[in-house]
């Protein structure tokens, strides 16, 4: 910069975008910012990322005992997996993933492998996300599992944007989450000594234990899972389009 | 930080991520100790707790069986040393013996822990000299015999059988 330049335009972080040379003014063409929002969204997509959904698939399948609050950790059921998959076509459908924008012969091998394990960590968040908020058995299981075939063979079929689907999977996983966790778990009796004073205590409660078959667990798991489904979908709402620069 | 590193430090955190997730699903730990006990017999540095085996034993010395089980679940929790489970299953035959008839419920779980010892060591003789059966196919053949009601039950002569 010579010095009669004048500075005319400051962006907000101080850097220079503008000067004044007198009888021309100038464009100060800077990399910074953009190298460091460049840096900021690789390192959104391949650190943070992967961690949100590696605790979502962690924490999905956990559940507190009632007595002993000792950690109960369910394998996913195969329909999770099955859920899983499908739901990973419809985020290709709707173009909230680009798979062009993720995986390319312009890309080295070692960007491909880093975007498969991304995804890969996507596909076993949402597995085990199912698998948060598909109750364990009985009957619950087969009507909200029903719901949820019902409405991800709809959304494959739909012309989703990416805002739309991230609306419609967000009011679908509050719906199965306030089913499980407020409905069914506010259904169950909690553990006590025998049946016969359980039913003494709580006919009602009891009564629906039995007849839906509800696992008991301690109220710390619908906190878990609520946080466990939160990460998910902001997970899902920070995860770019492409890869590509 | 150079985007190479990022893109490995993405495959790693992967890869360290899915392992954990999958031992810990494999292994079904219940509490945060558990999952240390557990992660040391994975990685292959499981041992015994050596104070509370000689605290089990010392119990199971003065016939203090119930607490001699307490000891010997604590310093093998994951059931893992034959000589511990030895105890164990010596310790449940020891309190269960009757001269007349001996205690099943306690004769079932000693068969249990004598099986556990045959699994995870066939050959396995017991060192200790004050213990008439050495090795867990002999404490097993007692314990069986006693959850049996066989004619030999009723022989007379069954009153002046000593304990082992």
């Amino acid at each position: 910069m010579t010095e009669e330049a004048v500075i005319i335009d400051v962006g907000i972080d101080g850097e220079i975008l503008a000067v004044d040379h007198g009888n021309a003014k100038a464009i100060v063409v800077s990399e910074g910012p953009v190298i460091a929002s460049s840096h900021q969204r690789t390192f959104l997509t391949y650190i943070v990322l992967p961690i949100a959904f590696l605790a979502v698939a962690l924490f999905g399948g956990m559940r507190l005992g009632s007595s002993d609050n000792a950690f109960i950790f369910i394998k996913p059921a195969l329909i999770c997996l099955v859920f899983a998959s499908v739901l990973m076509v419809i985020l290709l459908r709707s173009r909230l993933i680009d798979i062009g924008g993720w995986f390319s012969e312009d890309f080295s091998t070692l960007k491909n492998a880093a975007n498969g394990a991304v995804l890969l960590t996507l596909f076993a968040a949402s597995a085990q996300l199912f698998n948060s908020l598909l109750p364990e058995k009985g009957l619950p299981f087969w009507v909200v599992g029903f719901c949820f075939t019902w409405t991800l063979w709809n959304d494959l079929f739909a012309e989703f944007d990416p805002k739309r689907l991230l609306r419609s999977l967000g009011a679908l996983f509050a719906m199965a989450f306030v089913t499980k966790y407020l409905i069914l778990a506010n259904l169950t009796a909690p553990e006590s000594s025998g049946w016969l004073q359980r039913f003494f205590d709580n006919p009602a409660k009891e009564a629906f234990t039995w007849l839906l078959d509800l696992p008991r667990y301690s109220a710390g798991t619908g906190y878990i899972q609520f946080f466990a489904a939160i990460i998910y979908l902001i997970g899902l709402y920070l995860t770019p389009h492409t890869t590509k620069k | 930080m150079n985007t190479r590193y990022i893109h490995i430090s993405a495959i790693l955190i992967t890869l360290a991520g899915l392992t954990l997730i999958s031992f810990l699903y494999w292994t079904e730990p219940k509490t945060l100790a558990e999952v240390t006990i557990k992660g040391s017999v994975a990685i292959g540095t499981y041992a015994v707790d050596r104070s509370a085996f000689e605290q089990g034993l010392a119990s199971f010395r003065k016939d203090d069986f119930p607490d001699a089980r307490v000891a010997f679940d604590r310093a093998d929790p994951e059931k893992r040393d034959a000589a511990t489970q030895f105890y164990i299953a010596y310790s449940y035959y020891r309190q269960g013996w009757g001269r007349l008839s001996s205690d099943d419920t306690l004769f079932k779980p000693g068969l249990d822990a004598a099986n556990r010892v045959m699994t995870i060591e066939p050959n396995y003789r017991s060192s200790d000299g004050t213990l008439a059966m050495k090795t867990p196919a002999e404490l097993k053949n007692e314990l069986e015999e006693g959850l049996k009601i066989t004619p030999s039950d009723f022989n007379p002569m069954k009153l002046t059988r000593e304990r082992k």
